[in-house]
């Protein structure tokens, strides 16, 4: 296994100049000047402003001139200065990666825990009420629009009935925590501060909710789906004829059969997750690496967008890699090569 | 069973256990009524749709920018509600006959944040560089040829031709006077190649040297911006501990933050809200007039424009618009109608015919151009709200009034960027918006007039109409009433221009929190926070 890290971990350097090379080009390649973004619509027609921010901007360097000082800069821990924030790109990301990476990870965690449990659950009643519900709310989670959800959420339970916690990651008038990691949660608990870790969880609760509701349908109707095939095998069959109870038959043998799929659906699912947060991000004003992918994105902000790309193609790397290992370790027959 | 599978499912339900304890300690903890440390509500909290892009006062120019900039910096003079000018950095103010040399006094006791007195070398050094720099503010600096600081109170100014606007382009708060020594320490430059080596863009994200009420505490593109009081501030004490404006998109989300107490202030609700909160005893509502406005601009000298080449097309277009609609389908009704691209209220805007619905002019005018069998436009516009206008609704609203006279109006909704770019080719039809920098005409007679430099001028392909610069000469080298006659010929000549055609000047929903008052919609300074205050604090 560890060539096989060995191996991969060595092949992405390659991947990611790749990346950030299809980015470079294909943000290049839009027709359209953001200048416009730069210095205003209403100074498009003053030459002077015009052409000290070309030249500020490098903007008047030809194509292959700013791709290689873009990489000599990158090959130097430098991605560039955004156009649009005027900040550092790697300044930016790395405040805005923690919010969605803590959004993200929530969902996630909501998405698994209880997906498998509603999973099994539908497996353990199949047939019955239970299983039905169950089976509703998987189709309803994996067709309900994010947006659709998130606003009427938010209509319902803070602005109406008042029982949720606004958008933002923190309450008005809350002071964050010092920074350390970036995860408000986890940074309020590593200050010691329960009640400001309660406000930071209390956010975080609706938006990861509704971001988990497409993977847990997809996580429920796959853990049922393998549980009730993997019920009928003959290592089940077997087990119950030297005594075990279904329970026990179900909880350490078919489930962790079972959940195997799972791993590779939630592999795939958190790069997906966190690259795709921009609506929850958007609805609920969190500002994570989704909204500024848009914001730059809409401003021509070549830097910030070949950044984005830059971070999103390494969560997606760290997560295959991340799965095939746990593919290896949860099921033996898979052997990494 | 052996051993080791039951070691294995002890070792499960211990983990099932701490597990489920471990949710049931976050679904506590979410139910928790503790509340986290709070800032105490001596500060405000303003919600809106940050248009920041940067905080150097010498780069920046939008609205978040205007309240920015005057909160935490300061100009020489300062504009009143009602127009006027009053001392703020300077206490007197004169030019000399022929206003191209100004010469302020300033206070003696105001002091930037540092503790350091304001001094003439900072308000030379604060607008050669904003000169300098050539960012998108800079022409407010536009035939400056000298900035001398002869002792420590006294700048004078000196112009390459007559600028009687001056002192009113001194009250914007772009002109706001940086603390020269503490900048230029931390990579700010003055000199003339100040637009290729001043290294001080970042630096002012994260601090601020002014003089104003507060100074910079934090900013989070995205999130929000916190100012906090300037404790060494040499005037009336702020009415806030601390302002934050918190960066809350959408008009419905400003809305019901407003509502959940979430935000004092809500800067940007659409007027669909105002029946939601008009009655609500613990909001407060007021309908005010402004000086925004949104417009029709046409390009009689760009490819597609040709047929608006005979004026008497552009003036059927004016006839055509059901101005009432228009104003009903964008901002329910809340606006104004607007003669030319001066907006009421301006100086030489006084007695300006109004444009009219009168699609039976329209149909004559058209016919006698030759047009009477229609004609066809293109119209490419930006498809975004501002100032309550959608511009999508706007131009179907005037798409709808033009099919009635036989004009076709092909809509092209573009995104901002792509808009933009088409602008420098030339668009027959568009729709913009404008916002005043400062309490002067000129700056609508200089973008939109057909004068020398004017950008719509440009835009359009319209060549300079010889009096109209001749009275926009005249215009910067009088004074009082002079000028005001001035103005309103030029107003006239703009109208007769038919270039820009003003669609809605939306009045504003000012909106807070019932135990605010002061709320206001400010011309420099977009909202003025010496005058917003909790009317328990």
């Amino acid at each position: 296994m560890i060539r096989f890290v060995a191996k991969r971990l060595a092949l992405m350097p390659l991947l990611l100049w790749g990346i950030v090379t299809i980015a470079f080009l294909l943000s290049h390649a839009v027709a359209d000047n953001p200048l416009a973004s730069i210095v205003g619509e209403r100074n498009l027609g003053n030459p002077d402003v015009v052409r000290a921010a070309t030249e500020r901007w490098g903007l008047d360097k030809s194509l292959p001139e700013q791709y290689f000082v873009y990489i000599a800069n990158l090959l130097q821990g430098d991605m560039g200065t955004s156009f649009r924030t005027k900040a550092p790109v790697g300044a930016d990301l790395a405040v805005r990666l923690p919010a969605t990476l803590e959004l993200a990870a929530v969902a996630l965690v909501f998405a698994i825990v209880i997906g498998t449990l509603l999973g099994v659950l539908a497996a353990r009643m199949r047939g019955k009420l239970v299983d039905g519900v169950v089976r509703v709310l998987a189709l309803l989670g994996s067709s309900l629009p994010v947006f659709w959800v998130g606003l009427i959420f938010l209509f319902l339970f803070y602005a109406t009935l008042g029982v949720a916690a606004g958008p933002g990651r923190l309450s008005a008038r809350v002071i964050p925590p010092p920074d350390a990691t970036g995860f408000y949660t986890v940074d309020a608990l590593l200050a010691g501060d329960w009640p400001l870790f309660v406000d930071a969880f209390q956010h975080l609760l609706m938006p990861a909710l509704i971001m988990s509701l497409a993977l847990l349908g997809t996580v429920i109707r796959i853990v049922r789906s393998q549980m009730l095939e993997e019920q009928g095998s003959d290592y089940a069959r077997t087990a119950r004829a030297k005594g075990m109870t279904r329970g026990q038959v179900l909880n350490r043998h078919v489930l962790r059969n079972a959940i195997t799929p799972v791993i590779t659906i939630v592999g795939v699912s958190v790069g997906l997750l966190i690259m795709g947060a921009v609506l929850i991000e958007t609805i609920f004003s969190w500002n994570g690496i989704g909204t500024y992918a848009v914001e730059s994105s809409r401003a021509l902000d070549f830097p910030a967008i070949t950044g984005v790309c830059l971070v999103g193609g390494c969560i997606f790397l760290v997560a295959n890699l991340i799965t095939d290992i746990a593919y290896a370790v949860v099921d033996p027959r898979v052997r990494l090569s | 069973m052996s051993p080791l599978p039951r070691r294995r499912a002890r070792k499960s339900r211990v983990a099932a256990r701490a597990a489920t304890a471990m949710a049931l300690a976050l679904g506590l903890a979410a139910c928790s009524g503790a509340g986290p440390a709070t800032q105490e509500r001596t500060g405000i909290i303003l919600g809106r749709a940050m248009d920041v892009t940067t905080l150097d006062i010498s780069r920046s120019l939008c609205d978040t920018c205007q309240i920015y900039n005057a909160a935490v910096y300061e100009s020489l003079l300062r504009a009143t509600p009602e127009g006027s000018l009053e001392p703020l950095l300077a206490e007197s103010w004169t030019a000399n006959a022929d206003n191209t040399q100004f010469t302020f006094t300033l206070r003696a006791d105001a002091v930037f944040s540092d503790g350091s007195p304001v001094e003439a070398k900072d308000v030379e050094w604060s607008w050669e560089r904003l000169k300098n720099l050539a960012g998108s503010p800079s022409y407010f600096m536009a035939g400056v040829s000298d900035v001398q600081a002869p002792d420590a109170r006294t700048v004078v100014v000196t112009s390459e031709l007559p600028n009687s606007a001056f002192f009113n382009i001194a009250s914007a708060g772009y002109t706001g006077v940086i603390n020269s020594d503490v900048a230029a320490q931390n990579g700010a430059t003055a000199d003339a190649n100040a637009a290729s080596t001043d290294q001080a863009e970042q630096w002012f994200l994260g601090n601020s040297a002014g003089s104003g009420q507060y100074v910079l505490d934090s900013y989070a593109e995205g999130t929000q911006l916190v100012l906090k009081r300037n404790d060494n501030y040499w005037g009336e004490a702020p009415n806030f501990t601390d302002v934050t404006i918190k960066e809350v998109t959408d008009s419905s989300a400003q809305l019901q933050q407003l509502q959940q107490g979430d935000i004092d202030v809500a800067m940007q609700l659409s007027f669909d809200a105002l029946g939601q909160i008009e009655n609500d005893p613990n909001l407060s509502t007021e309908v005010v007039p402004s000086f925004n406005f949104v417009y029709l601009a046409l390009s009689p000298g760009k490819p597609g424009g040709e047929a608006l080449q005979d004026p008497r097309v552009r003036e059927a277009i004016r006839k055509s618009i059901d101005y009432t609609s228009a104003i009903d389908a964008t901002v329910a009704g809340n606006g104004e109608k607007q003669a030319t691209g001066i907006p009421n209220g301006f100086e030489g805007t006084e007695g300006l015919p109004l444009p009219e619905y009168d699609p039976e002019g329209a149909k004559a005018l058209l016919a006698e151009a030759g047009y009477g069998g229609g004609l066809a436009l293109q119209a490419v516009f930006p498809t975004f709200t501002i100032y309550g206008v959608n511009f999508a609704t706007m131009m179907q609203s005037i798409q709808q009034s033009l099919q009635g006279v036989g004009i076709q109006l092909d809509l092209q909704p573009l995104e901002y960027q792509a808009w933009a770019d088409r602008l420098a080719e030339g668009i027959p039809v568009t729709a913009v918006y404008f916002a005043p920098d400062h309490p002067d005409a000129i700056q609508y007679v200089q973008y939109f007039g057909l004068i020398e430099g004017s950008v719509w001028a440009e835009r359009a392909g319209m060549p300079v109409n010889p009096q109209e610069q001749q009275l926009a000469v005249s215009a910067l080298a009088q004074t009082g009433e002079q000028r005001t006659a001035t103005y309103s010929q030029l107003a006239e000549l703009m109208y007769n221009d038919a270039i820009i055609l003003p669609v809605v000047n939306p009045k504003y929903l000012l909106a807070s929190s019932a135990d605010v008052t002061g709320n206001n919609l400010d011309i420099t300074r977009n909202l003025d926070l010496t005058r917003i205050r909790f009317a328990t604090g």
